[in-house]
């Protein structure tokens, strides 16, 4: 056994939080204060106007946070908070109501789907260790995105269950992409081409579809869930995302890290060291199709994000899955949250018209050029 | 330690052996396939890499040492036939049971740019543990003499990306020294590497083989540095054991001509026989497979 092993050289690694170095705090923090601002303009502006100050003392309004039954009520819903006996009707004033009520709802929603969907996009590019890999190119967005279309179009009276039909569309496509890509195992590159045909016939079906749309605003309805659109989420989407969030991913993530790390050692050397492989795969793919189908059914199909917010936070951290998931987590929602803000008020500020984009649209407008510039900048692209 | 009889005797036999908590890896009545080939790519009646001594499998491009060495630590399940690891079947192992005792250093592996020499090593320690364990004393030590062993104090903390192919062959070296194996199995770890890196993955396997009494299997592409470094040769051809033994025993110019195609003399040396190749023989004297 080693005895002698000198006594002075204490290792630092493997201590709890070690892999917590200067970029990460740096990167998270940042994004941290990009996401709270984003937030707090998002709140302030808007059709009923109000003061910058006014908006942000409506957000630390002690009527609600000394309300049990109001917070209750808010991440819950009425009839759980009623059952537990807490008073839900309180007067608030409109600021507040505002606030709380339509727009706050809205920038936790998009911190929601930034977290899920650039959690998702780190996972699926290790797993297939591939960079261009994410929820979208897997055809899992495709997956999860026809579920709800099917759902709006043909059968209107399940959308309650539409977190539900999405995250089964996405695992169907998952599966049915896996399936394809098998071979006695799966390879990066299968992995990837099978998302590919499944997403295209998917995306297909999804057009197809607009067509038995019975009248305009369905239509409607359905472009923005393809597209990934904020417009008019409320506290019921926050109820859909954030369990999911914090009871399935955020503690997949804390275990999927290490498993993640191993597993870029290519997987001959992940299977030699004892892991077993394709269950590991398979398991956090589960993860990274709960993330994005969570993401999917309140907010549609968000493109880019999924891609692009691992890519930055690697450029940024490193490829440590530790870090990088942390600053995922933390870049995502910062990333959505901004792009959120640009979608909602654009139009409202340069042009005074109160038109909202879909956020996808700036996703796209700013992921595209970006990861044009990676693609410049870095010589090859492509593999992890 | 030498012992000429080894490949003749049949059975275990570790009350014979100095080492007794080394570990006899034996395959049986192998037939190795991949999902792609039809016919088997190797078939063995039997190979045994001796407990607490080093094997090294040695024959042509294409003769199936990978594909062996890969059975041989269970990472892939012969069509037909078993392996025993001191009497106990390797496929019926739980991997992590199983990556504890047997270790492999494949060749087809990812070195990811921006991982440190010393997490790489950190990863040797998988195997031992849980789930969300936090790194023990216990890994700490096997890091560090991990390390030390394989002499990669000085690249600790350097990137993978940022060292050269005999450092960074040595960093995993190292991961798979951490994985405190009975068996270590290293799929050509000399390849690519100059002289100088050559010899010292050797001799680093070597001193873990003196000091822990590991039983190491290991594929090496040169017959003369097989000869000179390993206790036991098993020389393949066309997937199927040619001869095995002590290496004075093995290498005769029969064998190079027969295994390796190769007309060369080969005569007494001071540590192992020594090989003088002089020309490749013609195709048609190889053998049909």
């Amino acid at each position: 056994m080693a005895t002698e092993t000198e006594a002075e050289t204490s290792p630092r690694y493997g201590e709890r939080f070690d892999w917590l170095d200067r970029s990460l705090a740096v990167t998270c923090a940042g994004s941290l204060a990009v996401a709270v601002l984003a937030g707090l303009i998002q709140v302030s502006y808007g059709t009923f106007s109000m003061s910058v100050l006014q908006a942000w003392s409506a957000v630390l309004d002690p009527l609600v946070w000394t309300n049990p039954g109001v917070i209750v009520s808010f991440l819950f819903g009425d009839a759980f908070a009623e059952s537990l006996g807490l008073i839900t009707e309180v007067d608030l004033p409109k600021e507040t109501l505002i606030v709380w009520n339509i727009r706050l709802p809205r920038v936790l929603v998009a911190a929601f789907v930034g977290f899920n969907l650039a959690i998702s996009g780190a996972i699926f590019q290790a797993v297939t260790r591939n960079e261009l890999a994410s929820p979208f190119i897997l055809g899992v967005s495709s997956g999860a995105g026809f579920a709800v279309l099917v759902t709006l179009v043909l059968v209107p009276t399940f959308a309650a269950f539409l977190p539900l039909t999405a995250a089964l569309g996405g695992t169907l496509a998952f599966l049915t992409v896996y399936a394809i890509a098998w071979q006695g195992g799966t390879s990066p590159v299968r992995l990837v081409l099978a998302g590919v045909i499944v997403g295209t016939v998917l995306n297909s079906l999804q057009t197809a579809l607009f067509f038995f749309a019975g009248d305009i605003g369905t239509v409607q309805a359905a472009i923005a869930w393809t597209t990934g659109s904020l417009t008019g989420v409320d506290w019921e989407q926050v109820r859909t995302v954030w369990p999911v969030t914090l009871a399935v991913v955020a503690p997949g993530l804390v275990l999927g890290a290490r498993q993640l790390n191993v597993l870029l050692l290519g997987e001959s050397t992940a299977s030699a060291l004892g892991m077993r492989v394709e269950r590991t795969r398979f398991l956090l793919s589960a993860l990274a199709i709960v993330a994005a189908a969570a993401s999917v059914a309140v907010a549609g199909i968000v493109g880019f994000v999924g891609l692009i917010v691992p890519h930055a936070v690697r450029v940024l951290v490193g490829g440590d899955h530790k870090r990088l998931l942390a600053g995922c987590a933390f870049l995502g929602p910062a990333l959505l949250v901004g792009a959120d803000l640009g979608a909602r008020l654009f139009f409202e500020v340069v042009f005074n018209e109160p038109t909202q984009l879909p956020v996808g649209i700036i996703t796209g407008l700013v992921g595209g050029p970006y990861f044009l510039y990676l693609m410049r900048k870095r010589q090859s692209l492509g593999k992890l | 330690m030498s012992r000429s009889d080894a490949h003749e005797t049949e059975g275990t036999d570790a009350e014979a052996d100095p080492t007794a908590d080394a570990i006899d890896l034996i395959g049986r009545d192998l037939a190795v396939g991949y999902p792609a080939t039809d016919e088997p790519v190797v078939e063995c009646e039997r190979v045994l890499i001796p407990a607490g001594e080093v094997t090294a499998l040695v024959g042509p491009n294409g003769s199936g040492k990978s594909t062996l060495l890969k059975t041989l630590s269970g990472q892939l399940e012969p069509w037909a036939g078993t392996v025993e690891l001191d009497g106990e079947d390797v496929y019926a192992i739980a991997d992590k049971r199983q990556a504890r005792r047997l270790g492999l250093l494949s060749q087809e592996r990812e070195s990811p740019s921006s991982l440190t020499v010393e997490d790489l090593v950190l990863h040797g320690r998988y195997p031992h543990r849980g789930f969300m364990e936090a790194v023990t004393e216990a890994d700490r030590e096997a890091v560090e003499h991990a390390i030390d062993l394989a002499g990669v104090g000085h690249l600790r903390e350097r990137e993978l990306g940022n060292l050269s192919g005999g450092q960074k062959q040595l960093a995993w070296i190292a991961m798979t020294l951490a994985q405190e194996t009975d068996v270590l199995l290293l799929d050509e770890p000399t390849t690519f590497l100059d002289l100088r890196h050559q010899l010292g993955v050797l001799e680093t396997v070597r001193t873990l083989n003196r000091e822990r009494g590991v039983t190491v299997g290991v594929v090496l592409h040169d017959i003369a540095q097989a000869a000179r470094f390993a206790d036991n040769l098993v020389a393949l051809r066309g997937g199927s054991p040619y001869d095995w033994g002590p290496p004075d025993e093995v290498v005769t110019e029969d064998l190079l001509a027969d295994v390796f195609g190769v007309d060369a003399s080969v005569g007494p040396g001071p540590e192992g026989p020594t090989i003088r190749p002089h020309r490749p023989l013609d195709e048609s004297n190889e053998s049909d497979e």
